[in-house]
């Protein structure tokens, strides 16, 4: 049931969720991708030259050698964004 | 005895049939014209059995489905183009990849930008607008939805061959391009037949601009026509025409309707000048424009041909060069005609415009640079052709991407019933996108200038300052890929969250701006989480518990 603007609510426990994201929930994601670059940088400071534990072990990411690939994974991380909004849209209530 | 080149007999069939043409859609088919119109329906629609049923067919679903897919294939090229950039400067950046049996290099990855960016989203926007625009100037419906719904899978799928055949040409000894080619022409040929029964079902005269996009439809088809039946396909001479025709015909002519159009409704303004129109049209049909590539070696092969050297006669390069340089004609009054339509723009904050006004400027400066690298190819100096890989991009993503998909962003609300989810992300995208085609592709343009001129000078050693710049500019161009991240974000979020056009937005609230009309009883809590301050005013509204009963009438 839309009982308000914005906020949609069921009859039978109460509960309420917004509708509106607020703008400040972003710098929680922002803050979570520094996180693991802070990691990833302290990490090759602190063992130069290791690989990255897990992730290394496949072959083709443990040669990631060439600064493309940070592009390249922005660039993936935007093509998962609109598939996921397509996805979401589309099977939003 | 008079020799009459190819090239001379190419153009001759081209302007001829679109002469022929354009008797035909004025006189009609005689007898046949309707057993062409139902023919053509049947074609469209019953032929193809089942497999309509598996697309909508309400209004406006055929050009949605167009602009959509335009704007992913746009990103995939930009980000193909980047790729393409980046392995210049370090060819083994993806040799990690090769684990995976892919071992791209600069050159598949930067041909398979150009054919992904040209084929797919440069032609599928101008299709899609094409789709909306040609309809409502001809004030009738489209022939078929469903069906041009369904070829645009066909296109894509198409355009996908084409991705796979820029990185291998061949594979079990079937050449790819040719399958790409092939699906390319059968949906091309759905498109024309559907518009051109739309445009016999027309309720007026056709206005200039639904002209413009109609013979840069079939311009393509007066391309294959002429090229096949002189043989010039098969010649590097031959070659270069039909990729200059396809320049000339289907991507101006089809550009200038779409922009021309958009200009007006997103400014809210007329269309300047009628005779500006007739100016662009006349002028792109009968002159060859320069935009792109100064070699054929992409129609060999897409046709599955071997690519032939240019070597024209002094008269057919005194023929081309000429034609080429009366292109400045027509560009001149598409310009003008387009920038003076948008000026005064009483909605100058519609999506889009910034685009238009972007390509329009780049529009003239990139011809020049065209013009020089063209007539320096033709000539046979190839004093220039280092600028060309920059100045070709630069007329795909300078001028025909930003012209075209400005159209798309102008039209959006139009086509789709809603607006852009939003309009900030948009400029974001828009000054992303800006800066990557300008000031990255200028970088690459400074880079190729200077590894020129160490190359006439004899020198052997590569210049540090050229590969530093030409790193910046593959690294600046990334902004491109952004950009249309944002740009398909927006689209797609818009198509189900847009603000509806036409309708004002209407809460499903009870709070006003400072009030909440409260109807029975609830908690503070509730009352602040659906959106009420410490200042809104709670209205109690009036309830009765009297017992109701029957209206009298």
């Amino acid at each position: 049931m839309l009982w308000a603007s914005g906020v949609s609510m069921t009859n039978d426990d109460g509960f309420l969720q917004g509708e509106n994201e607020p703008a400040a929930s972003k710098v929680i994601i922002v803050g979570a991708l520094v996180s693991s670059l802070i990691f990833m940088i302290v990490y090759s400071i602190l063992y130069p030259g290791q690989d990255y534990p897990v992730i290394s072990d496949f072959e083709t990411f443990g040669s990631l050698t060439g600064g493309i690939w940070f592009f390249i994974l922005g660039a993936v991380f935007g093509i998962f964004s609109i598939i996921a909004t397509m996805i979401t849209e589309a099977t939003r209530e | 005895m008079i020799v009459i080149s190819d090239v001379i007999n190419t153009l001759a069939i081209f302007w001829l049939s679109a002469l022929i043409f354009y008797i035909l859609v004025h006189r009609g088919l005689w007898i046949f014209s309707d057993v062409a119109r139902t023919m053509g329906m049947f074609m469209l629609e019953k032929a193809l059995g089942p497999g309509i049923e598996l697309v909508e067919g309400r209004t406006g679903s055929a050009a949605r489905a167009w602009i959509l897919q335009s704007v992913i294939w746009m990103m995939i090229g930009a980000l193909f183009t980047f790729e393409g950039m980046w392995l210049a400067h370090e060819p083994t950046a993806l040799h990690s990849l090769s684990a995976w049996g892919y071992d791209p290099t600069a050159e598949t990855l930067a041909a398979t930008g150009k054919a992904v960016t040209a084929f797919g989203g440069i032609s599928m926007a101008l299709i899609g607008c094409g789709l909306h625009i040609l309809p409502k100037l001809l004030g009738t419906g489209l022939a078929s939805e469903r069906n041009a719904t369904l070829v645009s899978f066909l296109y894509s799928g198409g355009i996908f061959v084409y991705l796979v055949g820029s990185h291998d040409p061949v594979i079990f000894g079937i050449k790819v391009l040719v399958i790409g080619t092939g699906i390319h022409v059968l949906a091309m040929t759905a498109i024309v037949i559907n518009q051109l029964l739309t445009v016999s079902n027309r309720s007026g005269s056709i206005p200039m601009p639904a002209w413009l996009i109609l013979l840069g439809l079939m311009a393509e088809s007066f391309n294959l026509i002429a090229s096949i039946s002189t043989g010039g396909i098969n010649e590097g001479d031959g070659q270069w025409l039909m990729y200059r025709l396809q320049g000339s015909g289907f991507f101006f002519l089809s550009l200038a309707g779409v922009v021309l159009y958009a200009s007006s409704v997103g400014s809210g303004n007329p269309l300047w000048s009628k005779t500006l129109v007739g100016a662009t049209l006349l002028g792109g049909l009968f002159t060859l424009n320069p935009f792109g590539a100064n070699h054929g070696t992409l129609v060999a092969d897409l046709f599955g041909l071997d690519a032939g050297e240019l070597a024209m006669s002094t008269n057919d390069t005194v023929i081309v060069t000429f034609l080429m340089a009366l292109a400045s004609i027509p560009i001149i009054a598409f310009v003008a005609n387009a920038m003076l339509t948008i000026r005064d723009s009483s909605s100058s904050s519609t999506a889009g415009m910034s685009e238009i006004n972007l390509g329009l400027m780049a529009m003239i400066p990139v011809f020049i640079g065209s013009l020089f690298v063209q007539t320096d190819a033709v000539s046979g100096t190839d004093a220039i052709s280092g600028l060309s890989w920059t100045i070709e991009e630069m007329s795909r993503w300078a001028v025909l991407v930003p012209l075209s998909l400005g159209s798309v962003l102008a039209l959006y609300p139009s086509i789709t019933g809603r607006e852009l989810a939003s309009a900030e992300r948009s400029r974001t995208a828009f000054w992303l996108m800006g800066s990557a085609v300008l000031l990255g592709l200028m970088l690459s343009l400074t880079s190729s200038a200077i590894d020129m001129a160490l190359l006439d000078a004899g020198v052997e050693d590569p210049s540090s300052l050229s590969h530093e710049l030409s790193v910046a500019a593959s690294v600046i161009f990334y902004f491109a890929v952004v950009a249309m991240i944002l740009h398909c974000l927006n689209m797609v979020s818009g198509l189900f969250r847009g603000e509806i056009v036409g309708e004002e937005t209407e809460v499903s609230s009870s709070i006003e701006a400072d009030t909440y009309n409260l109807a029975s009883a609830t908690s503070v809590s509730r009352i602040l989480a659906s959106g009420a301050g410490m200042d809104t005013m709670v209205v109690p509204v009036g309830e009765s518990d009297e017992k109701g009963s029957a209206t009298d009438l």
